[in-house]
């Protein structure tokens, strides 16, 4: 199996996780209002944008895990008894 | 439909799977230094990049009716396009427009191939920005070459400093203006320049100039060919009457050098010099000659350099040009295909449909809330109160009186206690009311009752919504 080059594997884990974080991000939103999150939370003070902005890199956080297990679990078993 | 498809050209990212020494291709992967050129279709490109450029930086600042004409106000969660405004309700529309975006890719591409990577993607157009102040600064291709071979001197490193520095205003700039499309512009700018912006807005413009910067400065062709979703699964929208520029095989080969006026049949020789000008002006850094691949983005820049020799040999021009495979193939190219009539056909539809339900939306959107701190009040009288907030929506450009009507169950009184129901453009009123009635007429506890609200200067204006009566156990 050839290497794949490690700024190329960055790319496939960074870039997809990336997109479909924006995506949940937009739906995620589209459908809460960070204001009546806030007030849910019993916080009265906080920016639209600085919610937004959390919750884009919390989805990205957990998008991120994803896309890194696939490319871990994408190796070969080890197959020292064949 | 397979027997159809042109022949595309395995890609390097495919060859170095099966291949182990071709790996390095992009293993280390080699700058490509896109030589100049002069000719109709970069004349077309350069105008086609000014426009999106020129459209990009510019409408960010046009106003409309005392507002940002298109802004995405995500602070304020709501969205302007010239006149209609959108409301987070609305994402459905966005999504209906979503689909049609996608479908006039796929019919674009199906019928002029790769039009749209070459003359208006957004990385194309900042990849060739980039290019230009790349020239500007550091001279030809030759020159270019050259330098990133020499050993760093003063006058290198002042060089390239000044590239970069350029490059990262003009990234800063992007930054600001994309931002600018989310939180209203001018307010922006007059905060950067009173020091006073905001963490978040100034977190985004930074990321968005960082993602310019590196991809129109150091990635260019590598988006393409590694991260484009499209790029990947375009050649499937193919077919062999799709448009795509492509080197007339027949009429080139046997390729190779020549001297001027000598008759290429005589040594056995077909058009092709073997400049390889072709391949120094491919920004993806690919030959032509070897057929359709899918790195290849539709510029056209192998065209007209190629022109340019094929007049100063005074041969006929079009050795590589725009064409199809059947066109190649001797055959007549079809345009009016059953795919694309369909496509054009769904396209219509789809269009005339989101238009159609744009015009027909309610700018009106009513949210009955039930009290939360009881079920329901007995009055001295003996009559059951319910409370509800009721949270009104004024999506319209102006603002509007309203009627409140409450149905469903007899002998209802509706109490409302503020004297006129109005909302201003844009404005969320929360509207307590109390819905009063004699229990005897209740045959349930649960009841569902409909609320009405109406603009009194417009009877189309109105939404209904219903809510819940409850009243003691029967
Ligand atoms: S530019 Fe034209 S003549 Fe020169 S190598 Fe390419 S195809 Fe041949
Ligand atoms: S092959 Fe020609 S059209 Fe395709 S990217 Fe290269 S220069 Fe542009």
């Amino acid at each position: 199996m050839v290497e794949i080059p490690f700024i190329q594997r960055v790319i496939a884990v960074a870039w997809p996780s990336f997109l479909t974080a924006g995506l949940a991000t937009i739906l995620f939103f589209v459908a809460f209002d960070p204001q009546d999150l806030a007030a849910l939370l019993g916080k009265t003070k906080s920016s639209r944008m600085g919610v937004y902005t959390v919750g884009f890199f919390l989805f990205w956080l957990l998008t991120l895990t994803s896309c890194l297990l696939t490319c871990y679990f994408q190796r070969p078993c080890e197959t020292k008894n064949a | 439909m397979s027997e159809n498809k042109p022949t595309v050209k395995p890609s390097a990212a495919a060859v170095s799977e099966s291949d182990p020494e071709s790996s390095s291709f992009y293993a280390k992967h080699k700058k490509v230094y896109p030589r100049e050129v002069h000719g109709i279709f970069r004349n077309l490109r350069t105008i086609g990049i000014l426009v999106l450029l020129g459209l990009y930086y510019g409408v960010a600042w046009l106003q409309w009716d005392g507002h940002q004409a298109v802004l995405f106000d995500l602070p304020a969660r709501k969205f302007y396009v010239f006149g209609l405004t959108f409301w987070p309700q609305d994402f459905f529309f966005f999504a209906w427009l979503l689909v049609i975006a996608a479908l006039s890719l796929f019919y674009f591409t199906a019928l002029a191939g790769r039009l749209w990577c070459g003359y208006a993607c957004p990385q194309t157009v900042w990849t060739e920005a980039f290019l230009w102040i790349e020239r500007k600064i550091e001279g030809t291709r030759g020159q270019q070459m050259k330098r990133d071979k020499s050993e760093m001197s003063a006058t290198k490193f002042r060089i390239k400093a000044l590239k970069h520095i350029v490059w990262i205003a003009f990234a800063l700039f992007t930054g600001f203006t994309f931002v600018g499309y989310f939180t209203p512009i001018r307010e922006l700018a007059g905060n950067i320049l009173s020091f006073s912006l905001g963490p978040w807005e100034t977190f985004w413009i930074l990321f968005y100039s960082f993602a310019t910067y590196g991809n129109a400065g150091w990635m260019r062709e590598q988006v393409c060919i590694y991260m484009c979703p499209y790029a990947r699964f375009q050649s499937a929208m193919f077919d062999k009457d799709t448009l795509i520029i492509a080197y007339d095989e027949k009429r080139g080969e046997p390729r190779g050098s020549r001297k001027r006026g000598i008759d290429p049949k005589e040594k056995g020789l077909g058009d092709c010099v073997d400049c390889t000008l072709c391949v120094q002006v491919c920004p993806t850094g690919i030959d032509i000659r070897n057929g359709l691949q899918y790195e290849c983005i539709g510029c056209a820049a192998c065209i007209d350099v190629c022109d340019d020799v094929m007049d100063k040999m005074g041969y006929e021009k079009g050795l590589i040009r725009y064409t199809t495979e059947h066109n190649l193939s001797g055959q007549k190219t079809k345009i009016l295909r059953p795919r694309i009539i369909m496509y054009t056909l769904l396209l219509l539809a789809l269009a005339g449909g989101l238009v159609y339900a744009v015009s027909q939306r309610v700018l009106l959107e009513l949210d009955i809330i039930r009290d939360r701190s009881g079920l329901y009040r007995e009055t001295d009288e003996g009559l059951i109160d319910n409370i509800y907030t009721l949270k009104i929506i004024n999506m319209d450009q102006k603002p509007h009186q309203y009627e409140l009507s409450v149905s469903g169950l007899e002998g209802m009184e509706l109490i409302v206690k503020k004297p006129e129901i109005t909302a201003n453009s844009g404005e969320v009123v929360d509207l307590p009311v109390t819905v009063r009635l004699d229990p005897a007429v209740l045959e349930r506890a649960s009841n569902e009752i409909e609320f009405t609200l109406t603009a009194k200067d417009d009877p189309e204006l109105t939404r209904t919504e219903t809510g819940r009566f409850v009243g003691p156990r029967i």
